[in-house]
């Protein structure tokens, strides 16, 4: 059960649930006779008949077409058409042999694609669940109509109460953000401006938490955002010369 | 170019160009670059459940299995909705003007998870379309790209500078819960200001 780690604006803590937001599923696919049918992933060709290993062993991309003409040099009867389930990854190398000691370096690129910079690769812990410091009530609220504005919303999640005191501090909290109709910056960090990482090695988002009440019923939402509602700059930088040069 | 999207707003038609905003175009993006001891470079690949046989890029493919596990064409498939109705299939936004009439509230877009994010960009003169959007309308219709029988949740709206955006996902669904559904306390330090609100850094992520 994944959980969060956080504080509300009194300052008290809790550890609550933290739950994925699915959508459900709405077409099914039915064969002729009425029954939902389910896809499944399979292997097509191992790296010893793909066609690098087919190029390797003809010798040029021409004799690799006369052996698809003349027989299956492809298809590995022993291996084609066998169902993927619980696979791993591995790294291979150049000869197609798997690496066992691997460095992994991060290269980071501006978006017009130059490197800016390189780095060993770091994995970031989580920082959002029970055994991470609580996440703090920031105290920065961005009204909803501003915030929808200014970031772009990509994944939800929502917090659910585990007994009894954990739902009076939610509903409450919910009620506090309706009031206010805003949404809570939520970040990790003593001056919570640190991305939240749900899982091990997972991607940074910010968090931004909505409340709305009904009755005596709550929905927290975490909106988790990593992109601003912005156009880009090499975009307009090549807009602006369209013009430039029609002028 | 690509087909632009056009709307019917009122008595007019509105071209739009839309150019796909993500986080490779504002931030830049990141590749990963695997060595081995030799510093060689390494591929990615799958290793089966037998533990022997290694898959590379493009080795793998999806297919249609029936409930005995009976390989089945798509074609022989019919679509149906969780009642079981067949469903009618919509035709791409691109093929007809889409009507621009349902207006959206904050909490619906807010219920959205929006999957992608395209800059709208029209040589038309779209004043009062721009006007109305600045000052927070959002509109929202159906939106498939190529047809197909399930059409993705679109909303048309502008950001702080009134740049006008299409966010294009799918529902969430949030439930209302009740009661029955279902370390130290840390004093707040100081709040952040408004300026450092303004300065939430997404590029350092």
């Amino acid at each position: 059960m994944a959980e969060i780690n956080l504080c509300n604006s009194a300052g008290r803590d809790a550890v609550v649930k933290l739950q994925s937001l699915s959508t459900p599923l709405r077409v099914r696919w039915l064969d002729p006779e009425g029954r939902q049918v389910g896809t499944a992933r399979m292997i097509k060709s191992s790296i010893h008949d793909d066609l690098e290993a087919l190029v390797e062993k003809h010798g040029e991309l021409r004799s690799v077409g006369a052996a698809l003409r003349d027989g299956d040099p492809e298809i590995n009867p022993e291996i084609a058409g066998r169902l993927l389930q619980e696979t791993s990854r591995v790294y291979i190398q150049r000869s197609r042999k798997i690496v066992h000691r691997i460095q992994e370096w991060d290269v980071i690129r501006n978006p017009d694609g130059t490197e800016r910079e390189r780095r060993v690769h770091a994995i970031p812990d989580a920082n959002v669940g029970s055994g991470a410091a609580p996440l703090k009530w920031s105290g920065v609220m961005i009204p909803k109509s501003e915030a929808i504005r200014k970031f772009v919303f990509v994944q939800k999640m929502q917090l659910a109460h585990i007994n009894g005191l954990t739902y009076d501090f939610l509903i409450g909290m919910a009620k506090e953000l309706e009031s206010k109709d805003c949404l809570l910056l939520l970040g990790a960090g003593p001056k919570s401006n640190q991305p939240l990482v749900l899982r091990r090695n997972s991607m940074p988002y910010r968090g931004f938490l909505e409340g709305r009440t009904r009755g005596e019923t709550y929905r927290l939402t975490l909106h988790l955002s990593n992109l601003e509602l912005k156009a880009p700059e090499v975009q307009e930088a090549a807009q602006a010369a369209a013009e430039e040069k029609s002028a | 170019m690509a087909k632009p999207l056009v709307f019917q707003w009122r008595d007019r038609q509105i071209t739009f160009q839309m150019a796909k905003v993500d986080r490779a175009r504002l931030y830049g993006f990141k590749e990963s670059e695997v060595l081995d001891d030799q510093g060689q470079r390494c591929e990615l690949a799958t290793l089966a459940q037998d533990g022997q046989t290694v898959v590379g890029r493009g080795g793998t493919a999806f297919g249609t299995l029936t409930v005995d596990g009976t390989w089945i064409e798509k074609g022989q498939l019919r679509p149906v909705d969780p009642a079981g109705q067949t469903i009618a299939p919509v035709s791409s936004s691109f093929a007809a003007p889409v009507p621009l009439v349902e207006q959206a509230s904050v909490e619906d877009y807010l219920d959205c998870a929006v999957r992608s994010v395209y800059l709208m960009e029209t040589p038309d003169d779209i004043g009062p379309l721009a006007d109305e959007l600045k000052q927070g309308t959002i509109y929202r219709f159906a939106y498939s790209f190529r047809g197909g029988l399930e059409p993705d949740q679109a909303f048309l709206l502008a950001n702080a500078e009134g740049k006008v955006f299409c966010a294009i996902g799918k529902p969430a669904k949030v439930e209302f819960l009740g009661l029955a559904q279902a370390a130290a306390a840390v004093e707040d330090e100081e709040t952040e200001s408004e300026e450092d609100e303004g300065a939430i850094d997404f590029s350092m992520m």
